[in-house]
């Protein structure tokens, strides 16, 4: 991609670690999100109602803040290291809040065999972590990545 | 909620299991894609891919659409997904989704609906489990 160099299977190794850069989550990637996946509900989108709620304010959607990690880790993962996602298991812990400024932190915990033998797939531990250093979302994610050329 | 028009909801005891409910559809565009760019810092190397995220992200929005009120979710608890095909600009998506599991809590019920994302040929393209936490009906 773009003359990077490309990164294959073989080169990934157990152990590899990435840390994004930070990014601040607004009310407008918020807004956004909403139009974009259609998703009203009122934890996103009903500031009086979420007042009263366990959250005291709006929170953004879960799948939001997945939607900004994997963009944060593409801009930090060398190459097509992190391939295409062939699965993802994620569990949300916490609210990420308007102002909330969030990471991601990878590191490489397995790599098998893909269906194809032209692929192998590697396993990704992520950590999405507030400013406060807490833990608000957290999985492993699976993606298929080129061996290389025989 | 004093002053708000009572709108109908679907609690954690209102949940059927095993009903399957089926979304209208979406047709993927580049807007999309280029609307998820603009949230995620990024772009797709191929303009005609859609990123593996979106047909998710809409899946959420789709399922506001069934034939019945929406469901009063507490908190989204974890999903397990697998991407079987990618989509392209141009496929027509729509989901279908299932409760297989409830289970009460004193805040709330656990529900877990299983959920299959279909194209335009009737393949499915992404599927999984999806953990709701989900408010019981409240005491009048």
């Amino acid at each position: 991609m773009n003359g990077e160099p490309v990164v294959y299977f073989e080169d990934v190794k157990v152990g590899d670690e990435y840390v994004s850069p930070g990014r601040t989550v607004t009310e407008a990637d918020i807004v956004v999100f909403a139009g974009l996946s259609g998703d009203y509900n009122v934890l996103h989108t009903d500031a009086e109602h979420m007042k009263a709620s366990l959250f005291g304010e709006r929170i953004a959607h879960g799948l939001l803040g997945l939607s900004i990690q994997q963009g944060l880790l593409d801009r930090v993962v060398p190459g097509q290291s992190v391939g295409p996602l062939a699965g993802v298991k994620w569990k949300f812990k916490g609210p990420i809040k308007i102002g909330d400024t969030i990471h991601v932190e990878a590191r490489v915990t397995g790599k098998k065999d893909g269906d194809a033998p032209a692929a192998g797939v590697v396993t990704l531990a992520r950590r999405v972590l507030n400013q406060r250093g807490e833990v608000v979302q957290e999985g492993e994610t699976d993606h298929v990545v080129a061996r290389r050329p025989a | 909620m004093a002053g708000q028009p009572a709108e109908r909801r679907v609690y954690f005891e209102d949940v059927q299991m095993h009903a399957p409910l089926e979304t209208p559809a979406m047709t993927l565009t580049e807007t999309h894609t280029a609307l998820f760019g603009s949230l995620t810092l990024s772009r797709p190397a191929d303009p005609a891919a859609i990123p593996d995220l979106i047909p998710l992200c809409l899946s959420s929005g789709l399922g506001w659409r069934v034939p019945q009120p929406p469901l009063v979710v507490l908190a989204f608890m974890g999903f397990e997904w697998r991407f079987h095909h990618p989509t392209r600009v141009g496929d027509t998506i729509r989901s279908v989704s299932t409760t297989v599991a409830k289970r009460s809590l004193k805040e709330g019920g656990v529900v877990i609906e299983e959920r299959s994302i279909l194209n335009q040929r009737n393949e499915v393209v992404q599927s999984g489990r999806l953990t709701l936490l989900v408010a019981k009906r409240p005491v009048a």
